[in-house]
């Protein structure tokens, strides 16, 4: 396919890399060329210096032979105006990032899309979405829906008395197929198990199911469920504030700042029922003065990664049952997860994955393919013929470091069993390590 | 939905340098190399079938080293900085080991030594040569030299990159920011092996169309294909003593201008004129810059030739002088006849040429004529700067203003330039060579000439230099060929610590 990127900022670089190693043609568009050396000399990509609403540099950079134009510029009103011209100008399709939440409203996207805006990206309000998601289930670590939440992918960090720990998989005291456990995480690294390998403590453990067996998987790893209700927020960031008129009926949210003018601005502008206080949340003092441990959960969502890791740390210190972190630098993040801060929420990614997903649903071929760091989950189409419909599952001599996890059948899910027959025309969800695909893929067709 | 980020410990475990991944791509590489070997083998069924036995050999076992050696399974397929510059400098050498068994196993009386220097000469595309006598050379070996200069001409990597789909990644995006020649690397398209194939399908264009006008001529089929490949890679072996004077004809020799000056352009400037960016190519500073060297180069050595009383037919006046400029500054190095009773000036002139080369990103060699635009206009602010010390100036080349990073590295690559070209001659006074004719050699191999001079050789050659000399030469040779760093870097300390 066919991409251009407009605006080299964090999110148009991490877009441009991943895609990039995907395979794709990326041309990536800027007005600062020094933004644009460093990944033009070690990616495989073209860079192009020029403005995203210039009709001279969209026609340089082939507009009208892309499949996807994506304009995420520092600035929505560029985005927009840069996703029209282009969209005149022979893009397929376009993406532009805005953060103004008058936007995604139905009738309002509507005009844009006359316009020529085809799909809307906010990262502020996916950020806030996941942080509601993760709290609600504050039991797991990592919470993904798939096909509209009909299927689950649930990481999960056993430790203490869990049913799991010590035992072979296959001797589990499970009876039914209820879900599939389709990786282990330890220490850092992957395991894609077999019935053999054997779960130890403070492994993270990643299900797959479906809605109904949710419970059943939380009671196995013997998690408690917990209501959250107080919230405090460290800083009044543009995810903060997105969190808190979205919530402010769910959660009770507390906001601490330390620039006057911000706070007065928060306690006009967002719902009554949000406190807004003034004052350095890095500084314990204050955290005690708002009787931190009182709280359900802590998100430190400031602009500074180091700021929000160790503010989380200091409130698991006061005992705050749930902390998120916003981390922004990308190295920092499985750090942060190593130092057990409960959720890392990073809006460049989540942006990166929800463009992601508008390519991969705009993409024609077979196989759908979600890239996901270090392991990956390929939804494949079963081929007429292929060699995985032969026999049931439990009789194929499948690969190593793969598991056949879920299958779509005429929109309704299942998960796969031992003595399930796939056949041609099933999506079949796949979990494998990074660059096995390939092998995976000779069963399909 | 999140993006779920399971991580392998990548960095910590990476290796130093990834041996496997090298040997593996080196190992497509020969593959590539042997099916090239094979084009000769089908000429040497034709001409001469006894002599077509050994070379089917040498194919089968180059093809067959590198089948093996493409069985290597690394554990990962990432080439970082470090291994694309170490592979882009191994691979020359290693292409050339192997692309000099042909003039070993035919019995031809070539040693190692010359047989080395003979593929490193025909693939960096010099086109210096050790055969002082060509009448026992099969065809077959005449055809191997000048398809090598071909192969060479753009680039073995570059060919590889558009074949071999492993490499269309950032690590291909490194070895072809290594091998190409300039001061920055134009992309055509956004993926690499795209770019690849499109500078690759535009040389193969313009080379078909070469072989087919020259074989209009009174060449044979054979001489056409050989001087075709030789002319557009601006490589200059010829296919007899005589060389190209024996086709002495103003077709011939306007039919080699036209291709030896399309040589020295940028390939890419050629692509998107084709694609039909026609204007593009009359806006680029450094195309114009190149006609300029062409215009000026004939009118002074034109009037030499009228100086030294030389102008004895209108052929004198028009197209050699013409010939020779552009054979020069494309650094195809071949001459026109009798160029050597001209005058000191002209003599000046061709040094001068030689020295600048043609267009970055070429198939020429020298110095290139973008580094020298961006030297004088750099050279003329500082002269603005002295009267004017507030002023605020950039270089500007192809209406885009230069990156000072840039500026620093032509800088820097020019004086290197400079410093191997004088080392490399002191050197080779040392074993008895005029300091005269040391240098020359030294710019010869450097800027990838390969005229000789009469104490090199017998009859325009290199075959009576001393073993020593002919291993460094080949050494300078691929020096100039990947513009110095890629090259030098390998031997400073600093490669090869964490």
């Amino acid at each position: 396919m066919k991409i251009v990127i407009a605006g080299a900022g964090e999110v148009g670089r991490h877009l441009a890399k991943m895609l990039s190693k995907e395979n794709q043609d990326i041309t990536l568009l800027d007005r600062d060329q020094k933004r644009l050396d460093v990944i033009d000399s070690n990616y495989n990509l073209m860079t192009w210096n020029g403005s995203s609403y210039s009709f001279q540099s969209l026609k340089d950079v082939a507009i009208s032979d892309a499949d996807l134009f994506i304009a995420v510029t520092p600035y929505e009103t560029d985005n927009i105006l840069s996703c029209s011209i282009a969209k005149k100008l022979g893009a397929a399709k376009t993406v532009a990032r805005i953060d103004n939440s008058e936007f995604i409203i139905q009738k309002n996207s509507r005009i844009l899309k006359e316009l020529g805006v085809d799909f809307m990206i906010y990262p502020e309000n996916l950020a806030a979405n996941e942080i509601a998601k993760c709290l609600s289930h504050n039991w797991a670590r990592y919470w993904g829906e798939l096909h509209d939440g009909n299927l689950l992918l649930i990481g999960v960090k056993v430790y203490g008395n869990s049913l799991l720990l010590n035992t072979k998989i296959k001797d589990l005291p499970v009876t039914t197929h209820d879900f599939h456990i389709a990786a282990i995480k330890r220490h850092n690294e992957t395991i894609i198990p077999n019935g053999n390998d054997e779960i130890l403590s403070d492994d993270i453990v990643y299900f797959i199911t479906t809605p109904p067996y949710i419970e059943k998987v939380r009671e196995l790893c013997a998690k408690t469920r917990r209501l959250i209700h107080d919230v405090i927020i460290l800083g009044g960031s543009r995810i903060a504030r997105r969190f808190a008129r979205l919530y402010h009926d769910k959660f009770h949210i507390k906001i601490l700042d330390n620039d006057m003018e911000k706070c007065e601005k928060m306690a006009t502008e967002l719902p009554p029922d949000c406190e807004i206080v003034y004052g350095d949340g890095r500084d314990i003092e204050v955290l005690r003065e708002n009787s931190i441990y009182r709280y359900d959960a802590f998100m430190a969502l400031t602009g500074s990664s180091e700021t929000n890791i160790l503010a989380c740390m200091t409130a698991k210190e006061f005992g705050v049952p749930k902390t998120v972190a916003d981390v922004e630098n990308l190295q920092f993040m499985d750090l942060a997860e190593n130092m057990n801060i409960g959720t890392t929420i990073n809006k460049k990614l989540l942006a990166s994955s929800h463009i992601y997903k508008i390519l991969i649903d705009s993409d024609q071929s077979n196989s759908r393919f979600l890239t996901l760091a270090d392991a990956d989950v390929a939804e494949i189409l079963v081929q007429e013929g292929a060699k995985i419909t032969k026999k049931p599952v439990s009789q194929l001599k499948l690969p190593f470091g793969m598991t056949l996890a879920a299958l779509i059948r005429n929109d309704n899910v299942s998960l796969i069993s031992g003595d399930t027959r796939i056949n041609p025309g099933d999506y079949v969800v796949v979990f494998s390590l990074q660059g096995t695909l390939e092998k995976i893929e000779k069963w399909f067709n | 939905m999140r993006p779920l980020r399971i991580k392998l410990p990548r960095l910590a475990h990476k290796k130093f340098i990834n041996l496997l991944m090298l040997a593996r791509v080196e190992g497509w590489l020969l593959m590539i190399e042997s099916l090239f070997m094979l084009i000769p083998c089908i000429i040497a069924l034709v001409y001469e079938p006894e002599s077509s036995i050994p070379f089917f050999i040498v194919a089968g076992i180059t093809g067959g080293i590198g089948a093996l050696m493409t069985m290597i399974r690394p554990k990962s397929k990432e080439m970082g900085r470090r291994e694309a510059i170490l592979l882009t400098g191994l691979t020359w050498v290693v292409l050339s080991l192997f692309g000099m068994l042909p003039f070993i196993v035919y019995g031809t009386h070539l040693s190692v030594t010359d047989a080395f220097f003979e593929t490193m000469s025909g693939f960096t595309t010099t086109g210096a040569t050790v055969l002082y006598s060509f009448a026992d050379v099969p065809k077959s070996i005449l055809l191997w030299r000048c398809l090598i200069q071909w192969f060479g001409g753009l680039g073995i990597l570059l060919f590889t990159l558009a074949v071999v789909p492993m490499l269309n990644s950032s690590g291909g995006l490194l070895l072809f920011n290594a091998e190409v020649t300039g001061i920055t690397h134009d992309k055509l398209r956004p993926r690499v092996s795209a770019t690849a194939k499109g500078l690759w399908l535009v040389y193969i264009v313009l080379t078909v169309i070469l072989v087919v006008l020259l074989s209009f001529s009174d060449m044979d089929f054979f001489n056409a294909l050989c001087y075709g490949m030789s002319t557009m890679s601006t490589g200059g072996f010829s296919t007899s003593e005589a060389g190209i004077s024996q086709y002495n004809t103003i077709y011939v020799k306007s039919v080699m201008v036209v291709f030896m000056f399309l040589g020295g352009v940028n390939l890419s400037l050629i692509y998107n004129a084709i694609s039909g960016k026609v204007m593009n190519i009359f806006r680029n500073t450094v195309f114009k810059a190149y006609v300029g060297f062409v215009v000026i180069g004939y009118l002074l050595i034109t009037a030499d030739v009228i100086i030294e009383g030389l102008n004895e037919t209108i052929e004198d006046v028009t197209i050699s002088p013409l010939f020779q400029t552009v054979s020069m500054l494309s650094s195809t190095g071949i001459s026109a006849p009798g160029f050597k009773s001209w005058g000191p000036l002209s003599l000046v002139v061709i040094l001068t040429l030689m020295f600048v080369g043609a267009c970055a990103g070429s198939t020429s060699g020298g110095a290139k004529i973008d580094r020298f635009i961006v030297l004088f206009k750099f050279i003329k602010n500082e002269f603005y700067k002295i009267m004017h010390p507030s002023a605020v100036t950039t270089v500007i080349l192809n209406g885009r203003g230069t990156n000072p990073a840039v500026i620093r590295k032509t800088l820097a690559f020019l004086f290197l330039y400079i410093l191997v070209i004088i080392i490399g001659g002191t050197v080779i006074s040392l074993f008895g060579i005029p300091l005269g004719d040391s240098l020359f050699c030294s710019l010869q191999a450097v800027s990838n000439m390969g005229m000789a001079t009469d104490t090199t050789g017998i009859n325009g050659d290199y075959s009576l230099m001393p073993t020593f000399v002919k291993w460094l030469l080949s050494f300078l040779m691929l020096v100039g060929r990947l513009e110095i760093f890629t090259v030098i870097l390998v031997f400073t300390p600093g490669f090869w610590r964490h």
